[in-house]
């Protein structure tokens, strides 16, 4: 599966959860809004029904003051004056209270004006009657009445208050409607949007048992793929080992093959020169006799002398089987060589802690002969200590250093040192000197098997850094150099501190 | 009584036998030589026709053998003569070609008494030849028990 399909599941599978969490928003954000609505339509339905109370309340305070008013009138019982002038004292607050409640109505305003100019009205009538009856004057008192139910003030009072309830009963009606409205409102976009939620809640589940159901078979083809790739490797290591098994084999029997011929080839030729000597001492011998006809053969001790053309032959005798010899000492060397490799890449390695400073300073100690016919001086810095074969890394310094010191400028005292340090479970190792250093196109061309570098001025096979580098990679490590010509050279080599026996023994 | 030392040399390269017996020859040894260029040959001469090796009691033998042979291994020839009642006295010097450590040892512990690499440089090998000359001169075989 592509990265970009996954990518596209992921999102899909995003998507009906954010869209649920947007709906679950959207639903809170309603539901306050609306709870704030329907409380804002019930206060509105309760004022309603306080200015209804508050309308009946003035009413009923008007009637008590009118009907104790017509009491005293009729009994001048001091009772009823006293009931008609707390009613009357109640009315002002009353109406007061009124006003203040309808201040948000300017239909009700209105009203509550005309109401309050017929109730002041009506309480002027009402003291004047007061008045008329304390003055002992009841018949002027009864025309006073007469004349305020011929004025109608009452009927007006009370019109206007029918008039506002009325209002106030319209008012109720549409805050009742209203409210009802809201809470339909909220319930409804509740009840939507939870079935909106659990809608994609679903999807989104389905989504994700899909994508785990993908993720199981992307596991298990994985496994798959891990367990083959592992069984590959173990063939392909097999099949590596083999060859380079056969390869060792080969190596080994073509060498000790390449001998066997060789060893006649050597043997013979030295029967030649044995042979030579034979003849040329007899052409000699006899070249004389025909020179001195006369003369005896001269005694055998008497070692006879080639002249001339004689003596160019037994030259030329000699050199063809000179060139002959050390041709085939050169093959040899290059046979064992290859001997001795085979030898070493079959020996098992045994790791060992090994004491680094202690190790190089034997080296430095074998070598010191050498260094000191070459004027070179081997500093040896801080070492780190290693877990690893030994004779191994005794092979591999004291190749380098032996290099070192082979290899310095002609009348430039040699310096020579040997450092090291660890990074990250490895040892990295540094010999460097100040001798006539490696042009850079050398530099991968001295770890090949019998190739050289350089001048050609000393003894040496090509199969020195050959070894080295070899041993190096077989203790799990690395070599490079860095070097120029004329400047001298560092060789850099990284090992493993503890060189791990297990993993490589079946390489061996 | 001493019977004189024959020789027997198992060796399948005629140059080198050659080699072997002229420098042999040249080291002043002149016991009897008598040449095998395989290992089959060799076995059926010394152990005769029962193979018990019976036929050469009384007889001293100084075995040269090389180790590469076409039929058989000069091992498996040492382990056998080296198992011999009749033989086993007899003093056997390999000859080979390679100096593996591990073939060395292997050869010293089935009991060869000289083990000797045939070098390529030609002086070298006839001292090896003339010390072993030398050496041919001094033994003294035990008569093989009865």
């Amino acid at each position: 599966m592509t990265p970009e399909v996954w990518h596209r599941r992921a999102l899909w599978q995003f998507l009906p959860l954010a869209a649920g969490f947007l709906v679950l928003v959207a639903i809170s954000a309603g539901s306050v809004l609306l709870v704030y609505k329907s409380r804002d339509d019930s206060a509105a339905v309760v004022h309603t029904i306080e200015v209804e109370n508050q309308t009946n309340a003035l009413l009923l305070e008007i009637r008590r003051a009118e009907s104790s008013a017509r009491g005293y009138l009729l009994t001048s019982a001091q009772d009823f004056l006293g009931d008609h002038q707390e009613a009357v004292a109640a009315i002002h607050p009353e109406l007061d209270k009124l006003e203040w409640l309808t201040q948000d109505n300017p239909v009700q305003r209105e009203n509550v004006r005309k109401l309050r100019s017929a109730i002041e009205m009506r309480l002027s009538q009402f003291a004047r009657e007061m008045d008329s009856v304390k003055a002992g004057n009841p018949t002027a008192a009864a025309e006073l009445v007469r004349e305020a139910a011929a004025g109608n003030t009452t009927a007006t009072i009370r019109d206007i208050a029918n008039e506002m309830l009325t209002e106030e009963n319209r008012l109720f009606a549409m805050r009742s409607a209203s409210a009802e409205h809201s809470q339909w409102l909220a319930s409804t976009v509740t009840i939507a949007g939870s079935a909106l939620v659990i809608v994609l809640a679903g999807i989104s589940m389905v989504l994700l048992r899909r994508s785990a159901r993908a993720r199981d078979e992307a596991e298990a083809m994985l496994r798959d793929a891990n367990l083959n790739l592992e069984a590959t490797v173990d063939e392909r290591t097999a099949d590596l080992r083999e060859a380079n098994d056969e390869i060792q084999r080969f190596a080994y029997i073509v060498s000790h093959d390449l001998r066997s011929p060789l060893v006649n080839i050597m043997g013979f030729t030295s029967e030649l020169e044995e042979l030579r000597h034979d003849i040329f001492k007899r052409i000699a011998s006899l070249g004389r006799a025909v020179a001195s006809a006369q003369a005896p053969v001269v005694s055998i001790e008497t070692e006879p002398v080639l002249e001339g053309v004689d003596l160019k032959l037994s030259q030329e005798f000699s050199e063809a089987l000179g060139f002959i010899k050390s041709s085939i000492a050169k093959m040899d060397r290059l046979i064992s060589a290859i001997l001795n490799l085979t030898r070493e890449g079959r020996r098992q390695f045994e790791p060992v802690p090994i004491d680094m400073r202690q190790l190089i300073e034997s080296i430095v100690a074998t070598l010191a002969h050498q260094a000191a016919e070459a004027d070179a001086t081997v500093d040896i810095g801080n070492l780190p200590n290693l877990v690893s074969d030994r004779l191994a890394l005794e092979q591999i310094f004291s190749n380098l250093i032996d290099n070192a010191i082979k290899y310095l400028r002609p009348g430039v005292p040699g310096e020579i040192s040997v450092k090291g340090r660890t990074k990250l479970g490895f040892a990295i190792f540094e010999v460097s000197d100040n001798g006539r250093g490696i042009d850079q196109k050398d530099h991968q061309r001295i770890f090949d098997l019998f190739r050289r570098a350089g001048t050609q001025d000393k003894p040496g096979q090509g199969i020195g850094l050959a070894h080295v580098r070899a041993l190096v990679r077989r203790l799990g490590g690395t070599m490079s150099v860095a070097s120029e010509l004329n400047s001298g050279s560092t060789f850099t080599i990284t090992l493993p501190l503890k060189w791990n026996a297990t993993n490589r023994k079946q390489d061996a | 009584m001493t019977t004189p030392v024959t020789i027997i040399m198992i060796e399948d390269d005629e140059g080198h036998a050659r080699l072997i017996e002229r420098n042999i020859r040249r080291s002043g040894v002149n016991n009897e030589i008598i040449p095998f260029s395989n290992g089959t040959d060799a076995l059926n001469y010394l152990f005769g026709r029962d193979g018990s090796g019976a036929g050469h009691r009384g007889q001293a033998f100084l075995i040269l053998l090389d180790l590469n042979l076409p039929d058989t291994t000069g091992i498996e020839i040492l382990r056998q003569l080296k198992e011999n009642k009749y033989l086993k006295s007899a003093p056997v010097v390999v000859l080979t070609t390679t100096d593996d450590s591990q073939e060395i040892k292997r050869c010293y512990e089935l009991g060869c008494n000289v083990y000797i690499t045939k070098p390529v440089n030609y002086e070298s090998f006839a001292n090896a030849i003339r010390q072993l000359g030398l050496f041919f001169s001094v033994i003294q075989v035990p008569p093989a028990t009865i």
